[in-house]
């Protein structure tokens, strides 16, 4: 392997701490133009710290545990908190939508993390940490902001649509014909941001996964080898989830004999 | 008097706990023109959505050829009863492209004909010439004659009109009634119009069903109808 004489230095706890400086500096700017952020900033910079140390103890737990329902549990549990975080910057909280999401998220990312982890790098065992959880972290994120964007856009698109869709009604068209443009717009407005990632990726910024990777003395050939993979899982899973949340979510507004629900506008 | 097309059955409408109709016994007959006029907030549109389910009535039932509306597959219903909303909503694309939709959210898309299209479109007044052009870019007084003639695609039995002369001029307003007169009079269709506005009632003529605060106040041939001006 490639980067092996590469010599990682350990970042100690003084060092994350005097990297609180950063902030502070951040923090100074924000007060000195008024910005008013000071308080973000740092209740940001903290929540970062808290967070991401928690994960880092949880991970290695889990990496030494090695059992593959606790790499299950934590993907779940992934998704049940990306689904909640969807649910909660929607106008419009149904009590059914965080299930929607979850299902639409379960299969996008499913669907692409079983195809690259069991068919493509054919991982042993199938449940292999070091692979599965950051895989699955990386499309589930993703997703998550896909799914907020379709799910804000359906809702916006039908309740501005409305008279065009009443128009496709009285002309016999199904509930799902006369969404359909609504439906289309929506899933635009999901896969758009991963298409410009895709355009611009490595040219205006280098993804976070790659240079950690390289960071950690991996060969950059191989870094971006494993990112361009990301970036197509990150697509598909998108497209996959974003389908069907527009697919349900459109439901909610027409009877099952194709009226437009006034009351649900 | 011709049989009834759409025959309503104490039909009640109530809309966020306000009574929008009540007691609504009602019969369209085939063939003929109706007109559904009354101040705003009447009940006139509530009424005219019910007809082609766009809306469903709180109570009551509405029969279509004697036939209990809920037995007949929403979809079908629509196509025999069309309708033409208050502002013309136009699809993207050329006039054409407007047309051809019905065609299109067939489950098996019948074959377009040429010679069909532009004999509708003349039937609603306007030019054959008009084929190609940007749906976008005609007038709004074209804008409705295109809806009237994207409605007729279906051959439907019923025509349902919303105030469609409402964001017309005077002019064009006039053209298009002696359009849905002329729809009327060459395919039989059976029209029923809702307008707030006398003159265009009086123009169109046929039978008058005047609606006050969700009830039929009054309900006359045209004829007679504007004989009493009272009434209004």
């Amino acid at each position: 392997m490639e980067g092996l004489n590469f010599n990682l230095i350990d970042i100690s706890y003084l060092d994350l701490i005097i990297s609180l400086g950063l902030i502070i500096v951040a923090a100074g700017i924000s007060k000195w133009q008024g910005m008013y952020l000071e308080g973000d900033l740092i209740v940001g910079a903290v929540r970062t710290f808290i967070q991401l140390l928690a994960v880092g103890y949880i991970l290695k737990y889990i990496f030494a545990f090695d059992r593959w329902y606790l790499i299950i549990f934590i993907i779940l549990i992934m998704i049940i908190i990306a689904s909640l975080t969807v649910t909660q910057r929607q106008k419009k909280r149904t009590i059914e939508l965080p299930f929607i999401v979850g299902f639409a998220m379960t299969a996008g990312s499913g669907i692409t993390v079983f195809v690259v982890t069991q068919i493509l790098l054919q991982i042993k065992p199938w449940y292999e940490p070091h692979y599965l959880i950051p895989l699955a972290g990386m499309v589930i994120g993703n997703s998550m902001n896909g799914s907020t964007l379709a799910i804000d856009r359906i809702d916006s698109e039908i309740k501005s649509r409305k008279m065009e869709i009443e128009a496709y009604l009285a002309l016999g068209a199904t509930a799902r014909q006369a969404a359909g443009a609504s439906i289309r717009a929506a899933m635009r407005a999901a896969m758009i941001p991963t298409i410009n990632s895709m355009m611009v990726v490595g040219i205006v910024a280098l993804p976070g996964m790659m240079t950690g990777q390289i960071l950690s003395g991996t060969s950059p050939l191989i870094a971006v080898k494993y990112q361009i993979i990301i970036m197509y899982m990150i697509a598909l899973s998108v497209a996959i989830s974003s389908y069907l949340l527009t697919n349900i979510r459109f439901n909610r507004y027409f009877t099952s004999d194709h009226r437009l629900k006034e009351e649900s506008l | 008097m011709n049989k009834p097309k759409i025959e309503l059955h104490k039909i009640e409408k109530i809309k966020n706990g306000i009574t929008i109709l009540k007691d609504i016994n009602l019969k369209f007959s085939s063939g003929k023109r109706h007109i559904l006029i009354g101040p705003s907030g009447a009940g006139k549109t509530t009424l005219l959505r019910l007809l082609n389910r766009m809306d469903e009535p709180t109570f009551g039932e509405i029969l279509y050829d004697g036939k209990n509306f809920k037995d007949i597959p929403v979809l079908d219903l629509r196509r025999r009863i069309g309708m033409v909303f208050q502002i013309p909503i136009i699809f993207d694309g050329s006039v054409k492209d407007n047309l051809t939709v019905p065609y299109r959210l067939r489950v098996i898309p019948s074959p377009i004909k040429q010679d069909e299209l532009i004999k509708i479109l003349e039937l609603s007044g306007l030019q054959s010439d008009f084929l190609e052009r940007k749906a976008s870019e005609l007038s709004v007084g074209e804008k409705q004659r295109l809806t009237v003639a994207r409605a007729l695609i279906n051959k439907p039995d019923v025509l349902l009109l919303d105030e469609p002369t409402s964001a017309l001029d005077h002019a064009a307003g006039i053209k298009l009634l002696e359009s849905i007169k002329e729809l009327n009079e060459v395919l039989g269709l059976t029209i029923i119009m809702v307008t707030h506005q006398l003159e265009y009632a009086s123009l169109l003529g046929g039978r008058i069903i005047h609606l006050v605060n969700g009830t039929i106040v009054r309900e006359q041939e045209s004829e007679d109808f504007f004989l009493n001006s009272e009434i209004i």
